[in-house]
């Protein structure tokens, strides 16, 4: 069984009475199986949000069917399996933290010892301890985004859905939510991650999933999709500058090219991405 | 049962935090000191009236300052938790959670309407506090009891502070039904005051086209006055303030009155919210 499965989802916008509907979503199907981390890639507007409330039962389909764990999202006893992290949340900043995660799981349903205990287990998971004793208004960006991954966590869900989840962070702070993901998949959890971070998404995720206007344009592992990008490419390390012409000499002798370049540039995923959404290939997109 | 029990205490999680949520608003400390200053002017205006028993008068103005104001907090509160979660974005992370939205509505009408009972409790308190002082300074320490505050007695303004925070969720229940459909706090809020100006003229317009109107016109205003609450079925203050007390029966009629009325709003509410898409 699927944690997610999309069939042939389409979701329509009517802006006005008389205007022609906008198509927020195409005809997506594709399914999460248990244990993955798949990442969500898409420009702003490419629908990444609709798809991630379809799944949570706040947005209903146009038409195609969605399903968690083979239940419809919008029945609530199938959300209980499911923590969700908001892009950017803002939450409840007249609470302490110890007290937004004991109200998250109540309204998960934990009563009474198993409330104390799984909020308390979610607070250190996301090392928070220390700080939950404050009040939330007076936290930074990124202890909001650490105690927003907590009430995610608190139910010790089957599938963790994450918007955006390193958006404004520092590295430092992006690389502690990391952490927390890379936690959650040895503990052998389904994370659907949404990001802009395609470092980080090459990094943490199994799979990836790229859309484009509503459309699902690639759909794959790290390796499939970023292969026509990292095929028969050799990297040099440390080469003096002035063994450049007699590399490239001999390089051009064996009928192959040569480009060079510093540390810092795209990612395989990176240019993977930019060819699935611009529609091109290696040939059109591929290193400079 | 065990079912009902979960969602018995997500409602009460949501409206918990509700009435933590709203009681620190700014505006709820600016209008209750507003209440309370109409309330205490309201004592020394007592002591220029001409014939008017001066207790008449203080009951006037305070209750006149808890029915005003507690509609203004009503209104205001009502919008401002519903789109306080939406702006936040914190409503996506609760109906995330195993939350109907009919939950997440009932659960914030029941923290603004606990927000309403303080303010309507306060209120009251007071009142009888101020008549009370009134009297034990006017030199008669047993006048309270003796004249039971001067012909209005206690368990009259209570039941009328009573009355006055049904009027006030019933009000709360009607913004928080425009919300679920309304684009912008700013906009529920002005129909909530037009909600409220439309129940408390409501019976004189019916009584105008009763008197006055066509047959059909007769019909279609009586048709349209069934839809809204009628708010002239709560103005109880001036007859409590002139000695007149609450009979059991009008508290449970008007208690069952609102219960409906507020019941009807809420299904409304709890149907637009489950069509908008946030």
């Amino acid at each position: 069984m699927n944690a997610v499965e999309f069939d042939r989802v389409t979701k329509s916008f009517r802006p006005g009475l008389l205007a022609a509907p906008f198509h927020a979503l195409q005809g997506i199907s594709f399914g999460i199986g248990e244990g993955e981390v798949v990442g969500l890639l898409g420009a702003n507007g490419s629908g990444k949000s609709t798809l991630l409330k379809i799944i949570l039962g706040l947005l209903a389909p146009t038409s195609g069917r969605c399903r968690i764990f083979d239940r419809p999202p919008g029945c609530a006893e199938a959300r209980i399996d499911v923590g969700y992290l908001p892009e950017s949340p803002e939450f409840y900043p007249f609470l302490t933290g110890n007290e937004l995660v004991r109200h998250f799981a109540r309204l998960a349903g934990l009563d009474g010892a198993s409330r104390e205990d799984r909020s308390r287990e979610a607070i250190a998971r996301v090392g928070m301890e220390t700080d939950a004793v404050r009040r939330v208004g007076a936290y930074s960006r990124g202890m909001k985004q650490r105690i927003g991954l907590a009430q995610a966590l608190v139910t010790n869900p089957r599938l963790v859905i994450l918007d955006e989840p390193t958006a404004n962070l520092d590295p430092e702070g992006a690389e502690d939510i990391a952490e927390i993901v890379r936690g959650i998949r040895r503990r052998g959890g389904t994370v659907l991650l949404s990001s802009h971070n395609l470092g980080q998404i090459e990094d943490l995720c199994t799979r990836v999933v790229v859309l484009n206007r509503g459309r699902l344009v690639a759909s794959g592992t790290v390796s499939e999709l970023t292969q026509p990008f990292c095929g028969d490419t050799c990297v040099v390390e440390s080469l003096p500058a002035e063994s450049l012409p007699a590399l490239r000499a001999w390089i051009e002798r064996h009928g192959a090219r040569l480009r060079a370049g510093r540390c810092g540039r795209k990612t395989a995923l990176e240019n993977a991405y930019l060819a699935a959404a611009r529609g091109g290939g290696p040939d059109e997109e591929g290193f400079p | 049962m065990n079912a009902l029990r979960l969602s018995a205490s997500r409602v009460a999680g949501i409206a918990a935090n509700t009435f933590r949520e709203t009681v620190r608003q700014r505006f709820v400390p600016v209008l209750s000191s507003a209440a309370a200053a109409l309330v205490v002017v309201g004592s020394w205006l007592g002591d220029c009236s001409l014939g008017a028993p001066p207790t008449k008068l203080l009951l006037d103005a305070g209750f006149g300052a808890l029915t005003f104001f507690g509609a203004v907090v009503a209104i205001v509160a009502a919008a401002e938790s519903f789109y306080g979660e939406i702006e936040r974005r914190s409503v996506l992370a609760v109906l995330a959670k195993p939350v109907r939205r009919g939950e997440f509505l009932l659960g914030k009408l029941l923290g603004v309407s606990g927000l309403l009972l303080a303010f309507c409790a306060v209120g009251t308190g007071l009142l009888i506090g101020l008549v009370g002082w009134r009297h034990t300074a006017s030199g008669n320490p047993l006048a309270v009891e003796a004249s039971a505050l001067q012909r209005a007695s206690i368990a009259a303004v209570v039941s009328c502070g009573f009355v006055q925070w049904l009027r006030c969720s019933l009000l709360s229940a009607m913004t928080l039904l425009v919300s679920t459909y309304a684009r912008s706090s700013l906009l529920a809020m002005a129909a909530g005051f037009a909600g409220l100006a439309i129940c408390s003229v409501r019976c004189l317009a019916c009584d105008a086209f009763q008197t006055a109107g066509s047959g059909w016109a007769r019909g279609l205003v009586q048709f349209l006055g069934c839809l809204v609450p009628d708010f002239d079925l709560y103005d109880v203050a001036d007859g409590v303030a002139g000695g007149g007390s609450l009979s059991a029966g009008y508290l449970a009629g008007i208690a069952l009155y609102s219960a409906c009325y507020g019941g009807v709003f809420v299904a409304l509410a709890v149907h637009a919210f489950r069509h908008r898409e946030l």
